[in-house]
């Protein structure tokens, strides 16, 4: 019954941190022309468009009745998923494999307009967490803490991939932080909650990403390059902090399951060619290898140490540069699918690697109590 | 074509401005507790959630995200989990939402639920005010009152609808909700009441402005093959659409008509085989958040030609004992949990079809409306329910 989905264009801004006077839907504008050139597509040729977000976050309340005009929803049917746009993106998927739609243009979008700590902080429940002061970055420190003591995982070593990623975000054009650092640099840096320090947490960035579907029925008239959606699950786990192991991204496990069950992966490491996770900080990098089965507990440093998750390596890891080069806030996670569609389909300029399957997570990174929910998509080259 | 869906569970919490007797978990889980426990069905049972509020209008931003556990306890956890949010229309975006989850062939067993603490709002308007452009319209203090009161004015200055035609929508309305346990307000009074009532945003008065209002609903949407296995009578879902109009509300250069549902309606009716809404409808609940609306509504889904809605007030055929009665819940006037409310109205279409409206049933309901806007008056969504599987 479910038909094929497949990805025939991507388009997106160049990222950058705040200072221009475009509002955030003219971002998404951009992105969606752009996403419409490479597939060849006009905005006629969209059956429904699919927002992503956060209102308090845009500081404005209903902020897709500017967000899917923009990106060429006028008259058309659409909704807004108010999450990370890889949620978005499952809902676009879920439109076409259903045989009510033949295309699918979803949106994510990043500003600098509101301040991302206050914004989580204020989704805190008011009676248990509020009181303690914690917002995002707190409570991922929390993680990163337990993380680090349960397996010994040192301040160098979470280093290594922030240097790692920073590394390969200098190389995609569309990265917001473009430099390369150092481990030093990293561990020169201060500290925001420990064992966070500056360059260990993502910056703002200021940009959109726009992916298009299509079902298989339509791709060929379309494009001559496509990916596959081979398998898609997301996830959600409690919210209370104490109900969790902290050191474990069980939202993860859950979501990557259904995914690689779908898709038929039983040795994910093996099995996938390149992937692009949500680096929320860079232990989350480290504690997602785990989570989607690729090393044993506390193991995971030993994979950026080898390479193995490099450029050269046999699974390179976030080419794109990851979340710690540019963070679009609500459209990070589907900027992940959208970078992974570019590498199965050979057009990531500059940071491309040889790849036919890939894997995007996305997670629910400025809501929710601790990395809550997340999203995972296989990818495999179209043929 | 996409695979049949139905609904076969319904869960509403009592309403109220300030439901402070609860904290949200439990708000949330009265009516997920109760969908459930209506459709036969245990927590282990429900492969997916989908969940609508409108953020800014509650006290804590994404509260689906504390209330994950409430989505009937912790046989909720690690399962799929997805957010939306549209404005007034959430509710109704969450019900596609659940549809496309079963519709797709990903899940059979879906849990929608929707919720709002409006009594957590310091002032309603002030929240809605910020969704227009704050450089070209939100000086102007554009919020939903204002562009009903718009709706409103051009319509009686085109169509020579009256004051005592809103008057009279109210009092139908209110009578409704004195049936329904699950209503806000309950209230009865007459025209002459309800004209007496305080003036908010000319013509509108207090009596034809919807409450703010804290509750939750709940539905259970699943496929066929467990629509059968479940239920003796389910509510199948026939047709199903959302639209998206402009944002500027100054760049719509009229307000006597609602032009996009028309739109919507021609879509859905086709989906749904319906030529002849008046007569083959048997019951609609419609998103009368203001009592002109409900009479644009009218005109808009083809109940009457356009204008002609002020005359289907008048001559009852929208009352209980009508042809087509219209909100037997007592609509949003009597009921308003913002993103919730959307929700509520397919639950009260679903409910007539399924027969379990209790004391506000309407006989031998087949085929159910169900309708919510939102935005600046730019989004809507329609589902039509029907006793018949596609």
């Amino acid at each position: 019954m479910t038909s094929r989905v497949c990805i025939v264009g991507v388009g997106q801004t160049h990222h950058r941190g705040p200072g221009d006077n475009l509002a955030y839907y003219e971002y998404a504008f951009q992105a969606a022309r752009s996403a419409l050139d490479d597939a060849g597509l006009r905005s006629g040729d969209i059956d429904t468009v699919l927002a992503s977000g956060w209102d308090v976050l845009d500081g404005r309340t209903i902020s897709d009745m500017h967000i899917v005009p923009a990106a060429g929803g006028y008259l058309k049917d659409s909704a807004k998923v108010a999450d990370d746009g890889i949620l978005a993106f499952a809902y676009g998927y879920m439109r076409i494999a259903s045989g009510a739609f033949e295309t699918a243009l979803v949106v994510g979008h990043g500003h600098a307009e509101s301040p991302t700590e206050l914004v989580s902080h204020v989704a805190m429940d008011p009676f248990f967490y509020r009181p303690l002061g914690v917002g995002a970055t707190a409570t991922l420190a929390l993680q990163c803490c337990d993380y680090g003591a349960r397996y010994g995982v040192s301040e160098e070593q979470a280093a290594a991939v922030v240097v790692k990623n920073r590394s390969q975000g200098a190389n995609n054009p569309y990265a917001h932080l473009r430099s390369p650092v150092t481990r030093d640099q990293v561990l020169a840096s201060e500290v925001i909650a420990w064992p966070l320090r500056e360059l260990d947490c993502r910056p703002q960035s200021v940009g959109a990403v726009a992916v298009i579907l299509a079902s298989e029925d339509r791709v060929k008239r379309i494009a001559s390059r496509w990916a596959t959606v081979e398998g898609i699950g997301w996830a959600a786990e409690s919210y209370y902090i104490g109900a969790s192991e902290l050191s474990r991204l069980a939202g993860l496990s859950s979501a990557a399951q259904r995914a690689y069950g779908m898709a038929g992966i039983t040795k994910p490491f093996d099995q996938l060619d390149v992937a692009e996770v949500h680096d929320l900080t860079s232990y989350h990098e480290l504690m997602a290898y785990e989570a989607l089965g690729w090393a044993e507990e506390g193991t995971s440093s030993r994979l950026v140490e080898e390479g193995a998750t490099g450029m050269e390596g046999s699974l390179p890891v976030n080419p794109s540069g990851g979340a710690l080069s540019t963070d679009l806030g609500g459209g990070t996670g589907l900027a992940r699918v959208a970078e992974a569609a570019l590498q199965v389909v050979g057009k990531a300029d500059g940071h491309q690697v040889e790849a036919r399957t890939a894997l995007a997570h996305g997670a629910s990174a400025l809501t929710g109590s601790v990395a809550q929910s997340h999203g995972v998509v296989i990818l495999r080259r179209g043929e | 074509m996409p695979r049949p869906v139905a609904i076969i569970g319904v869960g509403l919490t009592r309403c109220s401005s300030w439901r402070r007797d609860v904290l949200y978990p439990e708000l949330v889980y009265e009516a997920t507790s109760a969908a459930l426990q209506d459709a036969g069905v245990t927590p282990k049972d429900v492969e997916a959630v989908v969940y609508g509020s409108m953020d800014p209008f509650d006290g804590v931003n994404a509260p689906e995200k504390w209330n994950v556990d409430a989505c009937a306890a912790a046989g909720m956890l690690g399962k799929p989990y997805m957010k939306i949010s549209t404005g007034g229309t959430t509710g109704g975006s969450t019900a596609l939402a659940a549809y496309y989850h079963v519709a797709s062939g990903l899940y059979d067993v879906v849990l929608a639920v929707a919720s709002q603490r409006v009594g957590e709002s310091l002032e309603a308007q002030l929240v809605l005010n910020t969704a227009v452009d704050p450089v070209y319209e939100r000086g102007f203090g554009v919020g939903a009152i204002t562009i009903g009161a718009i709706q409103a004015c051009s319509h009686m200055h085109l169509y020579g609808t009256t004051e005592e035609d809103l008057a009279l929508v109210s009092v139908r309305n209110h009578e409704n909700a004195v049936n329904n346990p699950y209503a806000h307000l309950r209230l009865k009074f007459g025209v002459q009441d309800a004209l007496a009532s305080a003036m908010l945003s000319w013509p509108l008065r207090l009596s034809d402005c919807c409450p703010s209002s804290d509750g939750a609903c709940a539905l259970i949407f699943v496929s066929a093959e467990r629509a059968r296995a479940l239920a003796e009578r389910p509510a199948w879902v026939r047709g199903a659409g959302q639209i998206t109009d402009n944002y500027f509300a100054g760049d719509r250069p009229w307000y006597e008509d609602w032009d996009s549902l028309s739109m919507l309606a021609r879509r859905v009716y086709r989906m749904a085989k319906i030529d002849d809404p008046m007569r083959q409808l048997d019951v609609a609940e419609l998103y009368n958040a203001f009592t002109i609306q409900e009479i644009l509504e009218y005109e808009a889904l083809g109940f009457c030609e356009k204008g002609k809605g002020a005359e289907l007030v008048r001559q009852g055929v929208t009352a209980m004992d009508g042809q087509l009665p219209v909100c037997p819940s007592g609509g949003v006037l009597s009921n308003n949990p913002i993103g919730a409310t959307g929700l509520i109205r397919v639950a009260e279409a679903a409910l007539q079809v399924m027969g379990k409206a209790d004391q506000r049933q309407v006989p031998d309901v087949k085929t159910a409306l169900a309708h919510a806007w939102g935005a600046t008056i730019g989004f809507h969504t329609l589902m039509i329910l029907d006793r018949e599987a596609p």
